[in-house]
């Protein structure tokens, strides 16, 4: 190997610091400019700072985001979030690995263009199977997709290669109408960013008097993108699963051209009411919506927006706006009325329990760190939403970065904290960036800073960017992980509260509880205490995903029941299936069986079924969805995440997920089922931290309600024909001899028989599904 | 001062003790493995939860703080079902035999690895009593034995086992050539007499090993000479009879009385024997149906009846060994069930419980994955198997010592000093509880003093610690996390640079063989 030139990281080092703290920052630099970690570049910056050579590389080999080994030209992340999981994303992966000839055990194509790894989640679940080529996300993929994929990306390189520009935030004027589009990673994954570019290019050249305007999510993931016209007199009209060729007959619709005749005019509205209205043009793939749209109404009307107050509405980086909707009028009260001791009787009153999965009551940490004579202290705001099958933590930071902000400085107010962090996890670059963006704008602002309202109380906060560690969403992993440690979770008590950043008492909550508080401030704790359930007050935003007909994010009442969620909020189960599960919580989580559709969501409710609020994650299952491949598909990922402290969970799960592969191959013996439940349990028993206590919970929920499926893996039969090893694929009558399935086979296992009904040789069949998605008249059986 | 029940017993320790602490002033042991007094507990390992009473599940009580009022159960069957399952779940990922294949394969359980060790060293007095400490009459088997320990020799997967056999018989030649032929020391009389029924291996055998026990040891056989079916059987040319005369004089030298020509049931009756001697031990080869009956043993499908592990016959006080109780013949079973014997026959002696020899808990890695022989290279000399010049001679000096240095060292070099094994012998951990998947075997030894083998680590982290507390520039580290979580030097540099100044303090503080000292008195020496 070539020696890597060093300059950069002095220059690294020079401008980020030579602490032990800083030590995810300098290595995400390094990464950042030389694509891996080069084991000089590792060495110098041991030279250069007070990290030593054990600390850097503990800390480096810990993280999922570095790599050690040189990496292609560009990145390819496949999710196998359990969105995508469920939705085939082990198959787009084995697809990309095929099609690009990756030798076995490498993960880079053999010309280095490519790089191929697995993410744990990519936080955009509605476009399941999606996938990441550097910062453009593809949506919606099949494995026969593959090669169009590739081929669509590295066009776009090369457009983007001849221009670029600058990111751009419209300034909002009441004068002119708005043309509102939602920017954040799951909209702009499913275009939304290129009908952007395409709306701003319309209204310049017909010189239409409209903003351009990014927003807050509307959550409707569903129909993304979504395209929202508001005239300057209040009418608005919005458009779903809009595409860059849509965005000048939208423009020319509803702002008059000045340079146009009418004659054109009206042939642009015809043709854009063609487009919208005709079924026979690909009528799926977009329509218009308005709210009295049933599936938008039912989607919104169950819903009660406190963390998400105004989404749709309010430009997510605009501070001037946030103003306007009452923002940071909390933090005046608090710092104009009331006492620390007050805020945390309303907080108490509100009933608030935090977000992030365990509902331990919030005023309670709020004032153990008030009543701590500590002179220092800190607030942490817990954004490391690593669950695969969640994404309300990115999508409430990246539409409300200033609510969050408020909240996390209501706190700090409260608890007499100076200092604060939050930490993101890497993976949400948007995220990084608006909160980043957030904080910079409240500091010039006075919102942040020294004498915040001068008021004499002072608040500094930073971005931390975690580096891929589910564990890290542990509070005392997290707080190692800032500190600039492998995130290793440790004992409690003490509890961050006692001893925490720096063996200072320190508060640390989760994303949405910090987004609630100014609503609970503004509101009264009584309002926020009329939603909900006797124990669980307020409202709880879950990322809905999975086999639903409408998946995103929502935000619901406490005690709305399962069924509601899945059935009028999320439509039902998409392409006529029969819902078989919900998936509450991830990896900490269960799945609540369809008979259970009647249990309220609240958090010990969730619990007593076995599930989990987790911190939200909802992933609908139907009946074609294997519930030992997924209490597998959630070990594997604990086991993966387990920091590899304690004995139990570190080897405990790797014997859980021996014996689930054995059952999903088909190779499970007898005491299988009682073995797991044993390991299960003495995992939970003698945990430290809450990724072990919680392990277990898929694996103990699918027995306790789908024992039948275990019990049919042990003789070898996968109901839901899920597990490879107990399924095969063949041809039926049904067949047409359109030769689809055998152009398509990566396996070669079809032969061409044109006007034949084709067979398929199970001995070379790779099970990857190929043919059933393309045939055209389903007569691809799997048993 | 917080004050505390431990298993019922109230005390009072200092301020920000833990529970491991205050379990210890009150004199109750807890297992620990991963902690080690003056570095920070890391609560990894978790051989010492505990139950406190209000608190979820069970809590390590290394890092648990002790408080105030709290009430804590140390060894309840819940605690200890934990603890055994913690043991059981790190020695499925702990890839180390404790013992080599060739001494677990052995039927006596030679220590083959320790003697070839000593051969290696030039210790040829040391490596007799290494032998003769389970092997009764190696010269004699080291002609004529089956060689299953050969068949055990993980070399032999690769370029041919280590000749351990023509080892043994080197080692047994040189003593007895030696102007004074090793021979254990005896206990004082114990006034207890013991009559052996036929002087074959097994019989001889276990003269010889209840003599060193200060018994009286009377061996008849119907023929003139002893030696059984080994004089009377196994051919001259197989056998040479002077090396059989002379290491049967020796078992004589030690005390044991011969008495030929004297055939129980013909001669001597087995009620007169029960009544003249404190126990009788039944030895007498190949046996015909009806024989044991007839001289009031009951019999089984292969000779004389016996409890398996205790060589006990349905009379009290009356033993039997050998191929009188088994169908397949062989002289080292032979030899082997006259040691194991006269533990059972010493035990019954002394008014203990009888319950034979103590089984000592080890761990296999069994089959080796394609390609992981390799790992035991590291430290082996890699020259081919030597042979001697002649068929039927055995090594010279040369040759043996040759021969010696091909040994893998497969045994754990902490086979005594390894907490996981002791504790696993404790709480009765079945090593193959949770099979799975496994890491490999792999040895560093480019340290000059200490070899690092990977696959016994338990992921303490104490030697991590300790290095960075010693000031080391490099160090230790985790590396990666999950099951796959390894202890490593930085930069993949080796042990030599990673540990220049703390190697032994980290050996030493290593809860298993995974740090251990190449070669030391310990690994050249009986323990």
């Amino acid at each position: 190997m070539d020696k890597e030139d060093l300059t950069f990281v002095d220059q690294a080092v020079e401008n980020i610091g030579a602490g032990q703290e800083k030590v995810l920052e300098i290595l995400q630099a390094i990464q950042g400019h030389y694509g891996y970690l080069p084991e000089e570049a590792l060495e110098r910056t041991c030279e250069l700072t007070e990290i030593t050579p054990a600390s850097i590389v503990g800390v480096s080999t810990f993280y999922s985001q570095f790599r050690h080994r040189p990496a292609g030209r560009y990145m390819i992340r496949v999710c196998i979030g359990t969105a995508c999981h469920v939705k085939g994303g082990q198959q787009v992966y084995d697809s990309f690995q095929r099609y690009l000839s990756i030798p076995e055990g490498d993960d880079t194509d053999t010309e280095k263009m490519f790089t191929v790894e697995k993410v744990a989640c990519l936080g955009c679940c509605m476009l399941a199977p999606a996938i990441q080529i550097d910062d453009i996300t593809y949506g919606h993929l099949s494995s026969e997709q593959v090669p169009a994929v590739l081929r669509d990306f590295l066009e776009q390189e090369r457009a983007r290669a001849q221009q670029m520009e600058e990111p751009y935030y419209a300034k909002a004027d009441r004068e002119l109408g708005e043309i509102r589009i939602c920017l954040d990673s799951s909209c702009v994954a499913s275009g939304s960013a290129r009908v952007y570019e395409a709306l701003k290019k319309a209204v310049k050249q017909t010189s239409a008097r409209a903003v351009v305007k990014s927003v807050g999510c509307l959550g409707m993931s569903f129909l993304a993108p979504i395209v929202e016209v508001v005239l300057a007199g209040g009418a608005s009209f919005r458009y779903a699963r809009v595409r860059p060729d849509d965005a000048r007959a939208i423009v020319l619709r509803h702002f008059k051209p000045k340079k146009i005749g009418p004659k054109i005019k009206n042939a642009i509205s015809t043709i854009l009411d063609k487009i919208l209205t005709d079924k026979a043009w690909e009528p799926v793939t977009r329509y218009s919506v308005d709210v009295r749209d049933r599936s938008v109404a039912d989607f919104m009307d169950r819903q009660r927006h406190i963390a998400t107050e105004h989404c749709g509405h309010i430009d997510p980086v605009s501070l001037d706006e946030y103003i306007r909707y009452d923002g940071f009028k909390a933090l005046e009260k608090c710092v104009n009325e009331l006492s620390g001791e007050k805020v945390i009787t309303e907080i108490e009153h509100s009933g608030l329990r935090g977000r992030g999965g365990a509902g331990y009551p919030t005023y309670l940490k709020w004032s153990a760190v008030h009543n701590s004579d500590s002179e220092k202290k800190y607030v942490i705001c817990n954004g490391d939403e690593g669950d695969p099958g969640a994404f309300m933590d990115r999508m409430l930071m990246e539409s409300y970065p200033y609510r969050i902000i408020e909240g996390m400085a209501i706190a700090a107010y409260t608890v007499g904290a100076e200092e604060g962090n939050f930490y993101i996890r890497a993976e949400y670059p948007l995220a990084i960036e608006r909160v980043s963006k957030a904080i910079n704008d409240c500091r010039e602002r006075g919102f942040l800073g020294d004498n915040i309202l001068d008021r004499g109380f002072s608040l500094h906060l930073k971005i931390v960017a975690g580096a891929g560690a589910f564990v890290c969403g542990e509070e005392t992993a997290l707080l190692a992980s800032i500190e600039g440690r492998r995130g290793m979770p440790r004992l409690r008590p003490p509890y961050p509260v006692v001893s925490g950043l720096w063996g200072k008492p320190t508060l640390i909550n989760n994303v949405e509880t910090y987004a609630v508080v100014p609503w609970i401030i503004r509101n009264g704790p009584e309002a926020f205490a009329a939603l909900g359930t006797s124990g669980s007050k307020g409202t709880k935003v879950f990322a809905l995903a999975g086999k639903v007909a409408r998946g995103g994010l929502i935000e619901v009442p406490m005690g709305i029941s399962i069924g509601r969620i899945i059935e009028d909020i999320g439509g039902g189960i998409a392409k006529g299936l029969r819902f078989k599960a919900v998936q509450v919580g991830g990896p900490s989580g269960g799945c609540v069986p369809a008979q259970l559709r009647a249990t309220p969501v609240d958090f010990e409710t969730l619990t007593d079924v076995g599930a989990m609020m987790g911190s939200g994650g909802m992933v609908a299952l139907d009946e074609s969805d294997c519930m030992v491949d997924i209490a597998r598909y959630f070990l594997e990922f604990t086991q993966n995440q387990s920091c590899g402290k304690c004995t139990f969970c570190r080897i405990g799960t790797r014997r859980m997920l021996d014996i689930l592969e054995r059952l999903c191959a088909g190779e499970g013996r007898k005491t299988d089922i009682e073995e797991l439940e044993h390991l299960a349990w003495m995992i939970k028993n003698t945990s430290i931290c809450g990724l072990g206590k919680t392990a277990p919970n898929p694996v103990l929920s699918t027995i306790k309600y789908f024992r039948d499926e275990y019990e049919a893996h042990l003789e070898g039969r996968c109901p839901a024909g899920k597990c490879k090893a107990l399924i095969t694929y063949s041809v039926t009558d049904d067949c047409i001899g359109c030769t689809l399935c055998a152009q398509h086979c990566p396996a070669d296992a079809i032969r061409m028989q044109p006007y034949e009904t084709h067979e398929i040789d199970a001995d070379k069949c790779i099970r990857c599904g190929t043919c059933k998605g393309i045939c055209p008249v389903e007569a691809i059986k799997v048993e | 001062m917080p004050k505390l029940v431990i298993d019922n017993r109230e005390v009072e320790v200092e301020n920000g003790s833990t529970v491991l602490d205050a379990a210890e002033k009150l004199g109750i042991e807890i297992p620990t493995m991963c902690f080690l007094k003056g570095y920070k507990a890391s609560t990894s390992c978790m051989a010492c939860v505990v139950k406190v009473e209000g608190v979820d599940g069970l809590v390590p009580a290394c890092g648990t703080i002790a408080e105030d009022g709290m009430s804590v159960q140390s060894d309840s069957e819940q605690v200890r079902d934990a603890r055994k399952a913690a043991l059981e779940l790190l020695l499925s990922d702990h890839v180390g035999d404790c013992v080599g294949p060739c001494q677990a394969i052995c039927p006596a359980g030679m220590n083959i690895p320790l003697m070839i060790r000593q051969i290696a060293a030039g210790k040829l007095r040391e490596a007799i009593a290494t032998v003769k400490r389970d092997i009764a009459l190696p010269a004699v088997l080291g002609r004529i034995c089956p060689k299953p320990c050969e068949r055990g020799c993980r070399r032999g997967a690769l370029d041919g086992a280590v000749s351990i056999c023509l080892l043994k018989r080197y080692v047994a030649d040189i003593d007895l050539q030696s102007a004074k032929p090793y021979l254990p020391s005896c206990k004082p009389a114990q006034n207890k007499r013991v009559v052996i029924v036929g002087a074959g291996p097994a019989g001889l055998a276990a003269a010889y090993y209840l003599r060193q026990q200060g018994y009286e040891c009377t061996l008849l056989d119907e023929h003139e000479e002893p030696g059984g079916m080994l004089r009377y059987g196994v051919p001259e040319e197989e056998l040479e009879r002077d090396v059989l005369d002379k290491e049967i004089a020796s078992i004589e030298k030690l005390g044991a009385k011969f008495q030929g020509r004297t055939r129980i049931d013909t001669e001597v009756s087995m009620e007169k024997l029960r009544r003249d001697y404190d126990a009788v031990f039944v030895a007498v080869g190949e046996i015909k149906a009806g024989v044991p009956e007839s001289i009031g043993l009951e019999a089984g499908p292969n000779g004389i009846a016996i409890d398996g592990k205790t060589y006990q016959t349905n009379l009290p006080g009356v033993f039997a060994g050998g191929d009188a109780v088994r169908k397949r013949r062989s002289t080292v079973r032979a030899v082997a069930d006259g040691k194991e014997a006269a533990v059972s026959i010493g035990q019954y002696l002394s008014g203990e419980e009888v319950t034979g020899p103590d089984k000592e808990f080890n761990t296999r890695i069994g089959k080796l994955e394609d390609g992981e022989i390799e790992g035991f290279m590291a430290y082996a000399d890699r020259a081919a198997r030597v042979t001697p010049s002649q068929k039927g001679d055995g090594f010279t000096d040369e040759q043996a010592r040759a021969e010696a240095v091909r040994c893998l060292h497969c045994d754990c070099r902490k086979a005594q000093g390894c907490k996981l094994r002791q504790y696993a012998q404790d709480y009765g951990a079945k090593p193959g509880r949770y099979k799975g998947r496994r890491r490999l075997f792999v040895q560093q030894v480019q340290h000059p003093d200490i070899i690092y083998e990977s696959g016994k680590c338990i992921d303490c982290g104490l030697c991590i610690q300790i290095a960075a507390k010693a000031g080391e520039k490099l160090g230790l580290t985790f590396i990666g996390r999950g099951f796959d979580v390894r202890m490593a030097v930085p930069f993949e540099r080796s042990m030599a640079e990673g540990l220049e100044n703390a190697a032994g303090q980290c050996v030493a503080a290593c809860p298993t063989g995974a740090l251990a000292f190449k070669e030391n008195s310990e690994t050249t020496s009986q323990k």
